[in-house]
């Protein structure tokens, strides 16, 4: 008898047990809100920063190391932005990539020249391209705006923008963790966004795939792949830093992160060997580029090295959106992609 | 009121065309769950050509060659055109009792269809908006005369639509006269790709199907382009708008002619304008309750607004929310991705509800009825 009902609780655990949901619950609570809180801790830590060293209180390379920090934890997030911060324009309040007309240079210096004295209210109604990141890493490591010199010209500016971005994770966060918000609604179902785990596990995929394909574009844009193979050294993304290599790096960690956990569900080992070593591959090429991107892009000599790096990201690309997709029938994208 | 020969000769074609078709000579599905029709695809990129009744159970699903976008329902018999999406040269009859395919259309040489046609009140004539590729964007509507006796829609001319680019057009009131969306971009045949994004001109235009235009009117963005719309019985028409500028401005996504006003925004708040990602995709009026919807997938948004004080009543996540229509107690909205949902208006609050239809592959136009 004893062992009827063991064989009875094992079948209806079983049967209850949904492996897709407890992949989506786990990628909620153990992958996309701690890299939402990451990044909301990085921008108190570079308004801090920007702080300090406005008051002469800390060195320059202190506010340089805050910056690359903050914007690692946000490459990071990138394939891992489901909900509120891809939602209503937020993103582009982060960054501003491609900025093909160097509008971040052109409009920063034209809104200091407008408001000498910069307040939070200008700044937050001034255009998204001078209230992110790109602008602040334009001040803070362009030579035009030789900010050691100027920091009385820049400061408010400096500021201003580490406190819209702490402000904005702070609201993307609250959105997060409010009652009915997006932490609930990738982990209890059916609700008003998704029908079942299902729907939110496609939902996190379609944007790590989109994740996948804006690191193919960050690299392929300055290697000329849009340009008839002309380098264009400064579309590179975070150029003025020289840290797009990190950049690209920090994002494909976020992407394998989501990898990691839906491994279990598949069951075809020889897919989860390949996107493995896609993985793999990718991550490797990329730590073995000997010099900033922006460098690398202007050498022909490099190109094999970087068209074989494309070549994996593509192929890493490909795993995922074709046959990963397939193999665990979610559908990666259609009139949202290729509307009319 | 006596009927004019041009009438006589309409009635005649319609039991011409229902003998054909077997004595059905007033087709409907009475009695029945409302028929959902719309351009479909598979996981294997297979394009389809579906009905199905609002209940999930399937009526036809017919194989075609080419993606479609709108379709068009015949107004009296059992027929509609699943309509080609741009730059697409054929369009599909089909026979809705089973889903025979009863003819493909071809377009013309140097057109292409744009998605978007409507069949005139008489069941004759049907009239679709195509590309010039001889000189790309510049719109035409081309004419067809539905051959009563063999079922065959036959190429009887074209007029221009007063634009470029023209997309989906629809019937005002009088059921003679044609409102236009021409989106304003130019595209070569055979291409998706713009050709014009720093010369847009889109407009709305109204015209008899003659080709006559009534009148022509813009918003104050050129780079918003007119695309989708929907025409209310009191002759209010809604447009939606897809703009080619920059991602983050903000601009009228949504538009409104009510009848003898200018055309204007429609009043829609910022905040919502901002999670469309500067895209809407399907409209519908519910006529008796006064209600308009649109859908944004891009944004993966769906939204109900009072058509007459542009009160928001649904502002809801939908993923890659598609096609949307009206049934009596409110709209069936379908997903490219996901589920597909009933929205209640019945009540006070509208309610939302998962259909049992297949999920995903919707494309983003349906005819429910």
């Amino acid at each position: 008898m004893q062992r009827l009902i063991v064989l009875i609780t094992t079948l209806m655990l079983a049967a209850c047990s949904n492996p897709r949901q407890e992949v989506t619950v786990q990628l909620a609570n153990q992958v996309l809100l701690p890299a939402h809180q990451q990044w909301q801790s990085r921008n108190a830590a570079l308004l801090d920063s920007t702080r300090a060293w406005c008051s002469g209180d800390q060195p320059l390379a202190s506010l340089e190391q805050a910056f690359h920090q903050t914007q690692s934890a946000w490459s990071r997030l990138q394939p891992l932005m489901v909900g509120p911060l891809s939602e209503g324009n937020r993103s582009w309040q982060v960054q501003f990539w491609p900025d093909k007309r160097n509008m971040v240079a052109r409009q920063t210096e034209d809104l200091l020249n407008e408001f000498a004295d910069l307040t939070q209210l200008q700044l937050e109604g001034a255009s998204v391209v001078v209230q992110g990141l790109t602008a602040f890493e334009y001040v803070l490591f362009d030579e035009q705006a030789a900010l050691s010199d100027n920091r009385g010209r820049y400061c408010p500016l400096l500021t201003g923008i580490a406190r819209h971005q702490l402000a904005l994770s702070n609201e993307v966060l609250a959105l997060w963790q409010q009652p009915d918000g997006m932490l609930e609604t990738l982990t209890s179902f059916p609700n008003g966004r998704y029908a079942n785990a299902d729907e939110a596990l496609g939902g996190i995929l379609r944007v790590q795939v989109t994740g996948v394909d804006t690191l193919k574009k960050k690299l392929g844009t300055p290697m000329g792949r849009l340009n008839s193979g002309v380098p264009q050294p400064y579309q590179a993304e975070a150029w003025r830093s020289r840290h797009s290599t990190e950049n690209l790096l920090a994002a494909l960690e976020g992407a394998q992160a989501v990898w990691e956990r839906v491994r279990s569900l598949v069951g075809d080992a020889k897919l989860v060997g390949d996107i493995d070593a896609a993985y793999k591959s990718v991550r490797d090429k990329l730590a073995a580029l000997p010099a900033p991107l922006m460098n690398m892009v202007q050498d022909k000599a490099n190109q094999p090295q970087l068209q074989s790096l494309y070549a994996d990201l593509d192929a890493l690309e490909n795993l995922q959106q074709t046959d990963l997709a397939r193999h665990l029938g979610i559908q990666i994208g259609f009139n949202a992609n290729d509307g009319d | 009121m006596s009927l004019t020969r041009r009438q006589l000769l309409g009635v005649g074609a319609a039991v011409a065309g229902a003998a054909t078709l077997g004595g059905w000579a007033l087709w409907s599905g009475r009695g029945q769950s409302p028929l959902l029709l719309s351009a479909r695809n598979d996981d294997a990129g297979q394009h389809y050509a579906v009905g199905y009744f609002l209940d999930g159970r399937r009526a036809f699903a017919t194989p075609v060659a080419e993606r479609c976008h709108d379709v068009c329902r015949h107004p009296f018999l059992p027929l509609a055109l699943f309509v080609g999406r741009r730059p697409s040269r054929e369009s599909y009859l089909v026979d809705l009792r089973d889903g025979t395919l009863v003819q493909t259309l071809h377009s013309q040489s140097q057109r292409h269809f744009y998605g978007h046609a409507v069949f005139h009140r008489s069941g004759q004539w049907l009239y679709a908006t195509e590309n010039d590729t001889g000189e790309p964007g510049r719109g035409v509507v081309g004419r067809y005369r539905l051959d009563s006796q063999r079922l065959q829609l036959i190429h009887d001319g074209e007029v221009s639509s007063h634009g470029v680019g023209p997309h989906q057009l629809a019937w005002l009131p009088d059921g003679e006269s044609l409102v236009i969306g021409n989106g304003g971009i130019r595209t070569e045949g055979g291409s998706r790709e713009e050709m014009n994004l720093d010369a847009m001109a889109p407009s709305l235009v109204v015209m008899d199907r003659h080709g006559e235009r009534i009148s022509k009117e813009t918003l104050p963005q050129s780079q918003n382009s007119i695309r989708h719309l929907a025409v209310a019985a009191d002759g209010t028409v809604i447009t939606g708008q897809q703009y080619h500028g920059a991602p983050w401005d903000s601009v009228p996504l949504l538009a409104i002619k009510r009848p003898g006003e200018a055309y204007q925004p429609f009043p829609v708040a910022t905040s919502q304008l901002a999670m469309m990602k500067q895209y809407t995709a399907s409209i519908a009026i519910h006529n008796e309750k006064r209600l308009v919807a649109m859908t944004a997938p891009r944004g993966n948004r769906f939204f109900i607004w009072d058509l007459d004080s542009a009160a928001t009543l649904v502002d809801a996540a939908m993923p890659d929310c598609a096609g949307v229509g009206a049934v009596p107690g409110g709209f069936a909205v379908t997903s490219g991705q996901g589920k597909c949902r009933y929205f209640d208006c019945t009540g006070g609050a509208v309610q939302s509800h998962w259909l049992t239809l297949p999920d995903g592959w919707w494309d983003n136009h349906l005819w429910l009825g």
